[in-house]
């Protein structure tokens, strides 16, 4: 996507990201986490602010500041990095609540034939899984990246 | 093309490694979201439509 961006920082493994958001309520420190799931190759993208002061994270918090469309781009470029680096990981994805799980699927929607192009991507809706559509009330998304890309799994 | 126009191009982005991040290596972050993931994907498991793909690598 050709958005604007916020630099990413990240660990060694690339597992964990780090950017500041700035925007109308000031500077706001972001952490992004693929987390290992209970299914091998699988992990979960998770995502949310953390406090400078105390480290604490939040990940229910709205930020509102004013650069979500920045965030989000930010958050598919890490999954860029971390799929770069380990191809046959699968991410999967859900909101912390039912409205930020529509969000994301509207960004996803917003950008779907470009998604398509790097990604194969899944829907999770009643109890299985079907190829995403723009539209539909997803309750999570699971994606892989396409392409002959030389396999890296080890951390 | 000029590097610069490359850069701006580019969808992996350009990462730039912070050791002391590698202190979050074991910590989950984000607890609540792993829980809710792995409650998911034991009810819904992988998807039949990949696991060929995923047995013939």
């Amino acid at each position: 996507m050709k958005l604007p961006k916020y630099p990413l920082a990240s660990n060694s493994k690339l597992s964990t990201f780090e950017f500041i958001s700035e925007g109308d309520k000031g500077l706001i420190i972001k952490l992004i986490q693929f987390q290992k799931t209970n299914l091998a190759d699988v992990y979960n993208l998770a995502f949310g602010d953390k406090d400078p002061d105390s480290g604490a994270i939040d990940d229910k918090v709205v930020s509102n500041n004013g650069d979500g469309e920045k965030v989000l781009a930010t958050v598919v470029s890490s999954v860029y990095a971390f799929t770069d680096r380990y191809p046959k990981r699968w991410i999967y994805a859900t909101g912390s609540t039912k409205s930020r799980t529509r969000l994301y699927r509207m960004g996803i929607s917003k950008y779907i034939e470009e998604i398509k192009r790097d990604f194969d991507i899944l829907g999770e809706i009643n109890g299985e899984w079907e190829e995403f559509k723009a539209g539909i009330d997803y309750d999570g998304f699971l994606a892989k990246r396409k392409g002959k890309l030389k396999p890296n799994n080890s951390d | 093309m000029k590097l610069t126009t490359k850069l701006k191009k580019r969808k992996t982005p350009i990462v730039r490694v912070d050791k002391s991040l590698n202190q979050l290596n074991d910590q989950v972050l984000f607890p609540e979201k792993l829980e809710k993931a792995n409650r998911n994907l034991n009810k819904i498991g992988l998807p039949k439509q990949w696991l060929k793909d995923k047995s013939a690598d």
